[in-house]
Formats: structure tokens, sequence, C-alpha cells
């Protein structure tokens, strides 16, 4: 790579000061004891306190990591075999259809996914609660996870596959031992990602939620409309402190990924 | 491959893990069982300890969930879904759910406590005799002002919003009914105005106030307002309530001329599969102590008159909150204009929001 100029440098740097101000911001605060964001008091753990000792946010925290979790799962599998089998359609046209109908549940806005979730699941009689909720999330993460994996297996050398023929592997071999290995990094990518719209999602979930059951997201919203109490500041800056970890244990299991596959060639 | 499995066994592990937590806490909150009461409130909206004390004192596990406009209430309990066994819609929404048949009258026997509700609150056009409704809490429409930024000016008439030197200060909130009418109050009419000429000697007044507005946005006014990044804007007295809280300095008037009266009220919806639990619940809320406490938490003014003698005698007597019986007689609970007028208002406010550059 080549080295970056002075001005590229920063501007970058800018970028990043965008970027993530706001969110320092709000971590900072979260440690006041003054009870406000105006000015800066004292250092304080109070409003952390706070988060864990309400059970009711506690656990609407966990249910929030819950879904994203599952729901990332789910529709990292279900993203995968669709992606594998977009790829196996022959017919251009076809192909190229399939692949617009993902793209345009991606840009749909998630208002009308939310309210057309809500028609469906009431209609249908699915009791609004955990269920629905997950069952929304795995529906606007699989398009999502499916053009992670996409460009990873347009990638792939198609010889690959003819070679394993060659050498009498069945199709289950082809699957698990060429194809799969192969778009690993696409397959995390996707379910990384699907577990951040799961996690930020807040207009799909608003209309699935019901029962008592509730993610972060919408507990905010409605918390903030009596002005953001210093909780909400204590239970983001958690969040964002998991994001980190989250993103540093992705770096690692794909740098072991890539060492690993560098030592067998 | 390998790595693929593990992974996969690695989340479900966790999640399973993190299901246990969630319901090991969930149950110490309260054994769950075919006693439970759904409510469904705005956020930041009630005392915690209150639905602690009732779940102990009734043994009805509370399913507690929020919401942020009335909107958004209605639609969820039209959908069903969720059995909401209470409500806490604004008047206006009242008279919209009545009309779409979504609400279970209140059996008045089974809650005595109805009582100690001041009964300039009861019988209001939105719910005649209260046959769905009382009252949770109520607030007048005004504005919230830094008088060390505007000079003498106090507010006691809407007229002072039109003063020069708030070129560029005033901040709106973004409603209709709540803009348009401030405008008609200002000339004296009823903010239930449907007399087209009154509509349209408001708006033009409206209009000549577009080089004093700096904005006109929602909930974002509060924190604003406490950052004294704005001196004056026009808001409900429970968000006003919640700025002085934080920012001393502020302060806050219902001009003499009239001003909007609103409620937020407890209801039964018809999705309920436990009516006498929301019985039980509206009857334990108006009680004078769960009142009093309830009306500390939330700031908002509470139209229990037994709970107000047990409250501040500092919060209850002041007249920002709790104003005088002569001020209370310019103040006008919003009417249902019907769709014609709702659009006719938000037509004129449209017009007055594109005057301003």
């Amino acid at each position: 790579m080549t080295k970056l100029s002075t001005s590229a440098k920063v501007y970058l740097a800018m970028v990043f000061i965008v970027l993530y101000a706001p969110i320092f911001y709000l971590v900072f605060y979260s440690f006041n004891s003054g009870g406000s964001m105006n000015s800066f008091e004292s250092f304080t753990l109070e409003h952390y306190k706070a988060v864990f000792e309400d059970s009711r946010l506690l656990v609407i925290l966990i249910n929030t990591v819950i879904v994203a979790l599952l729901s990332a799962l789910i529709s990292t599998i279900i993203g995968t075999l669709g992606a594998i089998g977009i790829v196996t359609v022959k017919d251009a046209k076809m192909r190229n259809t399939l692949l617009s109908l993902n793209n345009v549940l991606i840009v749909s806005p998630d208002v009308i996914i939310g309210a057309s979730f809500l028609i469906l699941f009431t209609m249908v009689g699915i009791k609004l609660g955990f269920a629905s909720v997950l069952l929304a999330h795995v529906a606007f993460s699989v398009p999502i996870v499916v053009l992670m994996v996409l460009p990873k297996l347009l990638e792939m050398n198609k010889s690959l596959i003819d070679a394993a023929l060659d050498l009498g592997a069945t199709k289950k071999d082809i699957m698990m031992r060429v194809i799969l290995p192969y778009i690993q990094p696409g397959i995390f990518a996707g379910f990384f990602l699907a577990l951040t719209y799961s996690l930020d999602d807040f207009a799909v979930t608003f209309f699935v939620t019901g029962n008592g059951f509730s993610t972060l997201s919408v507990e905010i919203y409605s918390m903030a409309r009596a002005g953001i109490s210093l909780t909400v500041n204590a239970i983001s800056g958690l969040v964002f402190f998991v994001t980190v970890f989250v993103v540093i244990g992705y770096y690692f299991i794909t740098s072991r990924a890539s060492k690993r596959t560098e030592g067998q060639q | 491959m390998k790595q693929l499995i593990q992974a996969t066994i690695a989340i479900l592990v966790v999640s399973a893990l993190l299901m246990y937590a969630a319901d090991a806490m969930s149950a110490g909150g309260g054994k769950s069982g075919k006693d439970t009461l759904t409510i469904f409130n705005w956020g930041e909206y009630i005392d915690p300890d209150l639905l602690k004390q009732f779940e102990k004192e009734t043994g009805i596990h509370v399913i507690y969930e929020t919401f942020d406009s009335n909107e958004a209430m209605m639609t969820k309990i039209q959908q069903g879904g969720t059995a909401y066994d209470i409500a806490v819609p604004s008047e206006y929404m009242i008279e919209k759910m009545k009309e779409e048949d979504l609400l279970i009258p209140l059996d008045k026997t089974k809650i005595p406590n109805i009582k100690n509700i001041d009964p300039y609150f009861l019988d209001l056009p939105f719910d005649d005799n209260n046959k769905y409704s009382v009252p949770y809490f109520w607030g007048t429409v005004g504005i919230v002002y830094n008088p060390s930024l505007v000079g003498d000016l106090d507010f006691s008439s809407w007229e002072d919003l039109w003063d020069s030197s708030l070129k560029r200060k005033v901040f709106l909130v973004d409603g209709a009914r709540e803009v348009i009418g401030m405008g008609l109050n200002s000339l004296g009419y009823s903010l239930n105005s449907l007399e087209d000429s009154e509509l349209r000697q408001a708006t033009d007044k409206l209009i000549t106030l577009a080089p004093n507005v700096k904005a006109i946005i929602g909930d974002e006014i509060t924190p604003l307002m406490i950052n004294n990044e704005a001196a004056v804007a026009l808001t409900w007295s429970g968000q006003a309530a919640d700025m002085m809280y934080e920012n001393e300095e502020l302060d806050f008037a219902v001009p003499e001329e009239g001003s909007n009266l609103w409620f937020d009220n407890m209801v039964i919806p018809k999705t309920s599969k436990n009516i006498d639990g929301a019985h039980a619940f509206i009857n334990f809320m108006l009680d004078a102590d769960s009142s009093a406490a309830n009306a500390d938490y939330v700031g908002y003014s509470t139209p229990n008159t037994a709970a107000m003698d047990l409250m501040d005698e500092e919060v209850v007597t002041d007249e920002r909150y709790y104003p005088s019986e002569e001020q209370r007689d310019t103040l006008e609970v919003y009417k249902n204009l019907g769709p014609d007028y709702l659009g006719k208002y938000n037509e004129l406010f449209l017009e007055f929001k594109m005057s301003i550059r």
C-alpha cells in the first residue's frame, strides 16, 4: 500500500473525529454526577449502578442481545444458502431479477416493513413478542447477508469445483469442503452486519413488540421523550463498549483465519 | 467449516445462557401467572415503585410497556396482538378511539376513588360523564422562557411573542393544533374555531411572527432550552416542567388570553383480558397516596385534589402548573374538529411553516 499524504491523513482524522465525537460526548457525560449534560461536575459511576439495579432495563438489554444473536445466526444460514442458490441460477435474466428483489428489501423504508409485519403477524395470529421480533429481524437481515456473501461466491474460481469433482468429491463434499470454507469471510461479515442491524433497529421492532417484550432501541426512544437521562447515556456507553469488544473479537477471528490459510498455502 | 460450526454452537450457548439470565431476573419481579395486567403508557410517565406496590397489594403481575405518540399507541391497540388492559391516551385520541369502538365503558362502582378527582376535570366534552376514561395528568400549553435572554418580557400576553427584540429566538412545537390555536387565542378567538375568517386572520397573524421563529421542532426543544441555546419556546407545561427542573433559570407562563388545557387519561381498551384488574389499577392510581407519589415522581399536574393535600405546598400553589380558577376559565380543551377542519388546520399550519425563511 502506498503511504498516505499528510492532507489525506488530516482528512481521515477529521472524518473519524466527526464520527466518534458524539459517542465520546455521550459516554463522557455518563460519568457525570451533575445529573444532566449541561456541565461536568465530578466523576461518578452511579448511572451505571442505576442500570444494573433496574432489572427491567437489564432484561430489555439481554433481550436485545438474544434477538440480535439468534436473528443474525438464522439469517446468516438462510442468506448464505440463498446466495448459493442465486449463483447457481444459470439464466442471467432470472438471476438479476432475484438479486433486484433482494435489493428492494434492503432499500425499502423500515417503517413500511414494520407496518406490514404488524399486519401480517396479527392476521396470521402470531402473538406479538419475542417470536414476532425475531422473525421480523431475520426477515430484514437475510437480504443483507445475501449481499455480503454473494461477492465471495462470484469471486470463487469455478475450476475449484471442477477440480474437486475430478478428484471424486461428492456434492456434499463440495459444499462442506470447497464452497463454505471459501466464502467463510463473507459469511462472518454477513453475520456481524446482521447483528448490528438487529441491535439498532427501531422502526421495525417498534411495530412488532408486545406482551412485555421490548428491545433497547424502542425503550430508549420512549424514554427520550422526557429528555435523555444519564441512565440512557450509561446504557448506551455499555452497548458501545460491548460493540468495540465484538469488533476486536471479529478482527482476531479473521486475522487468525487468514494466517491459517496463508500457512496452508 | 469447523470454525463455522464452532461459531454457531458458541452463539447458541450464549443465547441460551442469556435467556436463562433474563428469565431468572424477570422472575424476581413477581411470579408470572394468569393474573397479569398489561399497561401501555408514555415513556417515563409513572413512578416505578407504584407498580411494585400494586403487584404486592393485589398479587397481579404487571407488564409495563411504553409508547411515544398517541397515533402509534392507537395503531397497536387497533391491530390487536397484545392484550393491553390499560392505556393512557390524550383527550383527542379518546374521541377517536370511541369512534372506532376500541374502549370498554368503565364500571364506576369499582372505582370509588374517582371522588378524589377535582370535578373541574370530570365530564368534559371529549368524554361525557367519564364513561370511558379517568384523568391521569393534565397541563396547559404555554411559553417557557429564559428571563435573562428576553429583557423585561413576561409573556403574560401572547403578543409578547411578536416583540421585535425576539428576532429568530422563538421555538415552536411542531403541532398544528398548538400553533394555530395560539394564533387564534392571540386574537381572542376559541382554539376550536370553525370559522374560516377567524382561521384566516389567525394564520395571517402567525405569518407576521415568522421573522421571530427560529425553528419548529418537537422534543428536541427540551435539551436546547436546558442548554440556554434558545430564549423562548411554545410548549406543553409538562415539558416545561422537565426543562425547569434541569435549568432553574427558566420560567413558564400561560398567557392571559387563554390557551389549551390537555389531558392524559386512563382507559380500558377492548383488547383487555383482565377487566377487573384494570379497574383495580385505575382505582389504585386514583388513590390519594399513589397519585401524590406519582405526581412527585413525574412532575406533571395531578387532577387529584386529595393528592394535592398530601403534596408539597409550594408545588400545588404554583400557578404556573396549577392555574388559578380565574385563569382556568380561559383554558379550553381541544374538541374533535372532524376530518375536514383538521385538514384545514394542517393546511394553514403548513402555509405558516412555508412563510418561515
